[in-house]
């Protein structure tokens, strides 16, 4: 299975898709003209990448940082979630990191609403000043720096 | 074409940072966004308050650009121009209007919720929102689904009227306030 990037444009986030990192990421804002068209080629590979990762042992990551977003953008990732909550319910492990910054209160509240919605899911809410920190310090702390956000 | 006039009324409603009346298409309306971006910068706007009014303004104007594409796609008579309108009152709230034309059909399709949320307050607002993006319905429907909760959501106030053209024409004017001086 090929990774997947999309680079990011003035109203698309940058989107990368990581078979081999076991990663799923996506930054920056979103307000397509056609949001459905636009997310289908990384829906479709979300969908194909947990149907053919067997190794349930292995967690993958999912970090998305949208600063704003349009409303047929928030039903898209209402169905984005959805979809990781069904893999998580299949047996996958999964943890989703939604990053937002201090001061963006309706990013932070958007991330609230989707961790309620989606209660089964390890959803965690990351300030993005600590996220940074994260990932600088990753490399020298190992697990315990996501233990300090709260990660398991 | 007398510049000052426009010059004059930008100056007498406060201070309109951006205006725009013609077609509407997903680049100029990138564009805008990136201009609002700027003044809300330069104005030193919260991130919350900023984001609030990108999101409202990318609303309103992704709708009368949408709302034009489908009357195109169903061969319908088109008028697709709207405009725009992003402004500063006196009383440092910021606002949008925008307006188009839609069909009496449309029209009362878009009324009755928009006289329903009228009543509804801000936790009820947010409630309905989450519901219909559970239930998915109006799916991949293009305005009129979510997207009038979601400018409620982030308003302090919203108003709208329709004005009539002839009795299958009218133009739905909108206006969302945004107040800078809250509690919280």
């Amino acid at each position: 299975m090929e990774n997947l990037i999309i680079e990011e444009t003035k109203y698309t986030p940058s989107i990368k898709l990581n078979v081999q990192n076991r990663t799923i990421e996506l930054i920056g804002k979103s307000y397509p003209e056609n949001t459905f068209e636009f997310y289908k080629p990384m829906m479709d590979w979300i969908e194909s990448y947990f149907n053919n990762n067997e190794d349930k042992d292995e967690t993958t990551t999912v970090n998305v940082e949208i600063i704003y977003f349009n409303s047929s953008s928030s039903k898209l990732f209402f169905d984005f979630f959805d979809l990781i909550e069904e893999a998580h319910n299949k047996g996958k492990s999964i943890e989703v990191l939604w990053v937002y910054d201090e001061e963006n209160e309706s990013a932070l509240e958007a991330g609230e609403d989707f961790k309620e919605d989606f209660e089964d899911i390890n959803f965690t809410l990351v300030k993005k000043s600590l996220f940074i920190c994260l990932s600088n310090c990753e490399e020298l702390l190992g697990g315990y720096s996501r233990e300090l956000i709260g990660c398991r | 074409m007398n510049v000052d006039n426009i010059q004059n009324m930008v100056e007498k409603d406060g201070i309109i940072f951006l205006s725009y009346g013609g077609f509407l298409t997903q680049t100029l309306i990138s564009g805008m966004t990136e201009a609002l971006e700027k003044e809300a910068e330069y104005n030193e706007l919260s991130m919350s308050i900023s984001t609030n009014i990108y999101t409202i303004f990318i609303e309103l104007s992704q709708n009368v650009m949408n709302y034009s594409k489908t009357r195109q796609a169903n061969c319908k008579e088109v008028k697709s121009e709207g405009l725009i309108v992003v402004g500063k009152d006196k009383d440092n709230s910021y606002y949008i209007h925008s307006q188009n034309i839609i069909t009496k059909d449309d029209k009362d399709k878009i009324e009755p919720k928009l006289i329903e949320l009228l009543t509804m307050n801000h936790d009820e607002i947010k409630k309905r929102y989450r519901e219909l993006r559970r239930s998915g319905r109006d799916k991949h429907g293009k305005g009129g689904g979510i997207g009038f909760y979601e400018i409620a959501k982030r308003s302090d106030e919203i108003k709208f009227e329709f004005k009539e053209i002839n009795e299958d024409k009218f133009y739905f004017h909108f206006i969302s306030k945004i107040n800078i001086n809250k509690d919280n």
